[in-house]
């Protein structure tokens, strides 16, 4: 008996034991960092930090060159030796990022700083009130040195900072130029400014199409991933558009973007493929299943399908190059990426500080260079503190090609208009319905009806 | 006067075992409450509202009675998503029994090796975590590079690719394909348990009186494993109507596949410029419970009458 109650005694104590083992401590309400500062790093204080916050949080999508840790963890463990600021650095995935950030946010726990662009720190989380606002830190210097179109991207109606511009770029397609040259449609391409015609762009997928019998190039239709690639594609084909000047409403039922549509389904060689994201894409182009890939960028350019092979190339080495969309004249209108740093509001003002701290160490002072050149983007500013940003890729060629030929055709940036998120969602469903050969008249209508509607609230 | 003095002992033993059992069911029964029991009351009760992330608290927003559900009914995606979710349970339930049943009778009079390793094959998909069979599969119905359109053109069966993924002629079977490989894996080891604690006797005496083997099988060996072919239909039923994790790897709801767990998902974190999204995406939640709940009632109420 006595035996009994003492194995019922050890039973009982390993059962609360494992129940407080699972319950878990009191731990600061921050996130579990994907790479945090290491252990060994000694901050040497050179600036004095604010007092109760030596340490912030930092949510990273993985813009460009900010996805890969072993660049971006120098800059950081630099600043926390700078400042005495403790980063934890976590980074987020483009699929399952905005769950995470609005799973926190409701839960009370967003991170301190986070890195993305305007469509969702400025028209999402900055509209609803979450977002600090940042227009104490831009003076008439900054101003004058930021890019007009960004800082006009990162600022809400009302004229709130919510977004400090780091860099920008222009999306744009990539063409295999060797598969191009064995179907001849390489005589489609103006290869000295990097544009084509739509006329140009039909040909050239026949010639593709008759030399190899397969899908030259897909409309992606999974989901939202890289949708920036088919608007693009759609809205210069015909000279369409997807919002108003205004911002104030969708506008995708243009009969110039139907007649795309139409165009596009009725191309051998073009596939509506629901089962592709502008991820998928770049890579069959990259494995050379592909001649295009309309999810392209600079980033892509010099590291094609992030697989880390040789800049503009394929994987067994055939050229990539970077392509305006087609449009009737050969004057295409990009669509843009904008991306920074923006402050979430906890509450804390001692955080807030720190953040603040960070965002000018890495976008108003000489470290805004290294910030800029890790991305593989532009610098979204000409200057900063009488450091020079507007030259920083000078000794790379590809960049400085880019800089050229794709950049000044970088147009409105329409991602700001509200209702963002739920236009994405009707833009992708729609493509799926045109590849399934619904009406493409009625598809649209329906689906930019359904945007129009969310974005009324 | 032995029975009176033993009355009173009994009852203290019986008080100091039934404090020992409420200890040992403790720790659980405050995970049960805490992760089932008030979450789901917190559904019920959110669903009846029209709470979103911008609200404060457990049971935020406004109380709308039954707007939520009422509106469901008009929801186009919504209805497809049923619908696409009882096509999953009405194909994958009875195919996941049968199949494993048949399995089951054919391997589970095999010698102890042979049997572990069927058991181990069958049951190894159960075990693999989710992402890695999804990833597998995902890679055989690739449309461009996948195994499948590999072997069925070089057998001269397609001329050109299937998009089995984004094709909603096949989107939807190629989800219940992979259901049913992870599903068949626990009914196929709970049969042949149950094939194998048939009471011999009871076959012997059908045997006996001149019964064939389908008798024998049906009336005899049938009956005898009815429990635990209900426990397998309720099981099944539960995973088909809750198919989520493939959905959100393989096709993101899009070529016909959504379901109703997606779209919960969906309403609830995806479309976050929406008020009134998580009250919403809780009466899906309501109303996927309440169909869980009858099918397995009509099914334990079949079982019990058979």
């Amino acid at each position: 008996m006595k035996m009994k109650k003492i194995v019922a005694a050890a039973l009982a104590a390993a059962m609360a034991l494992s129940l407080a083992a699972c319950g878990g401590g009191q731990k600061p309400a921050q996130s579990t960092p994907a790479a945090s500062t290491p252990a060994s790093s000694t901050p040497a204080a050179s600036t004095p930090a604010p007092a109760g916050a030596t340490e912030i949080t930092a949510w990273i999508y993985p813009v460009g060159g900010w996805s890969n840790e072993a660049d971006v963890k120098p800059l950081i463990d630099q600043f926390t030796a700078d400042t005495g600021i403790k980063v934890n650095l976590e980074w987020l995935a483009y699929a399952d990022g905005d769950d995470k950030v609005n799973t926190a946010i409701t839960a009370k726990k967003a991170p301190d700083l986070i890195m993305e662009g305007p469509e969702r720190l400025v028209a999402n989380w900055g509209a609803k009130g979450y977002m600090v606002d940042l227009s104490d830190m831009i003076d008439a210097t900054d101003k004058s040195e930021i890019n007009a179109a960004a800082l006009a991207a990162c600022t809400s109606a009302d004229g709130k900072v919510y977004q400090y511009p780091m860099f920008i770029t222009a999306h744009c397609m990539g063409i295999n130029l060797d598969a191009f040259k064995a179907a001849g449609a390489d005589q489609y391409l103006n290869l000295d400014n990097h544009t084509w015609t739509t006329e140009g762009f039909i040909k050239a997928v026949e010639a593709l199409y008759a030399k190899k019998g397969d899908t030259v190039a897909a409309i992606y239709c999974k989901g939202q991933g890289g949708d920036q690639g088919t608007r693009a594609l759609i809205n210069n084909m015909y000279g369409g558009t997807f919002t108003n000047a205004e911002h104030t409403a969708y506008t995708w039922d243009d009969p110039n973007n139907i007649k795309a549509l139409e165009q596009l389904k009725n191309m051998k060689g073009i596939a509506f493929d629901a089962s592709l994201e502008g991820g998928d894409e770049l890579k069959l182009m990259y494995q050379e299943i592909l001649d295009m890939a309309f999810c392209w960028n600079i980033a892509q350019q010099l590291d094609p399908a992030s697989a880390h092979g040789d800049p503009g190339k394929t994987m067994n080495g055939q050229e990539i190059v970077c392509m305006n969309f087609p449009s009737p004249d050969g004057t295409p209108v990009l669509q843009g990426g904008i991306w920074g740093l923006g402050i979430f509001n906890n509450g804390d003002d001692a955080k807030i500080e720190a953040a603040k701290q960070f965002v000018k160490y890495f976008c108003d002072s000489e470290h805004a260079a290294d910030a800029a050149k890790i991305s593989n983007f532009f610098s979204a500013r000409s200057a900063a503190e009488g450091t020079d940003l507007s030259n920083i890729f000078a000794d790379n060629a590809i960049m400085t090609d880019y800089n050229k030929v794709i950049l000044p055709n970088l147009g409105d940036y329409y991602q700001i208009t509200k209702g963002w998120a739920g236009a994405r969602t009707e833009w992708w469903n729609m493509l799926q319905k045109v590849g399934k050969g619904e009406d493409i008249a009625a598809s649209v209508a329906e689906h930019v009806a359904n945007a129009n509607a969310a974005a009324a609230g | 006067m032995a029975k009176q003095s033993k009355q009173p002992m009994s009852r203290a033993l019986q008080r100091r075992e039934n404090i020992a059992g409420y200890l040992f069911m403790l720790p659980c029964l405050i995970f049960f409450i805490g992760f089932v029991v008030i979450p789901m009351i917190i559904c019920i009760l959110t669903s009846l509202t029209d709470t979103n992330m911008h609200d404060p608290g457990l049971i935020g927003g406004s109380f709308i009675g039954l707007d939520n559900f009422v509106r469901l009914w008009g929801d186009k995606d919504f209805l497809a998503a049923l619908k696409n979710t009882f096509v999953i349970v009405i194909v994958s339930v009875p195919t996941v029994c049968a199949f494993s049943l048949w399995v089951s009778s054919a391997i589970y009079k095999m010698k102890g090796p042979v049997l572990s390793a069927f058991r181990c094959i069958f049951y190894l998909p159960v075990v693999t975590g989710s992402v890695a069979v999804t990833v597998v599969w995902a890679w055989m119905y690739n449309n461009y590079y996948g195994i499948f359109n590999y072997v069925l053109k070089g057998l001269g069966l397609i001329e050109g690719r299937i998009n089995w993924l984004g094709d909603e002629r096949f989107a939807l079977g190629c989800i219940i394909l992979i259901l049913f490989t992870t599903s068949v894996g626990q009914p196929i080891v709970l049969y042949v348990s149950a094939l194998g604690n048939v009471d011999t006797t009871l076959i012997e005496a059908a045997q006996v009186d001149g019964a064939t083997e389908m008798q024998v099988f049906w009336k005899v060996k049938w009956a005898q494993m009815m429990p635990t072919t209900l426990y397998i239909l309720v099981i099944t039923t539960i995973n088909s109507f809750q198919c989520f994790a493939l959905i959100q790897l393989l096709t993101k709801g899009g070529a016909g596949t959504d379901t109703v767990m997606y779209r919960i998902y969906w309403t609830a974190f995806k479309l976050t410029e929406q008020a009134g999204h998580f009250g919403y995406a809780n009466a899906m939640g309501v109303v996927l419970a309440i169909f869980i709940g009858l099918l397995s009632a009509v099914q334990f109420k079949l079982a019990k009458e058979k």
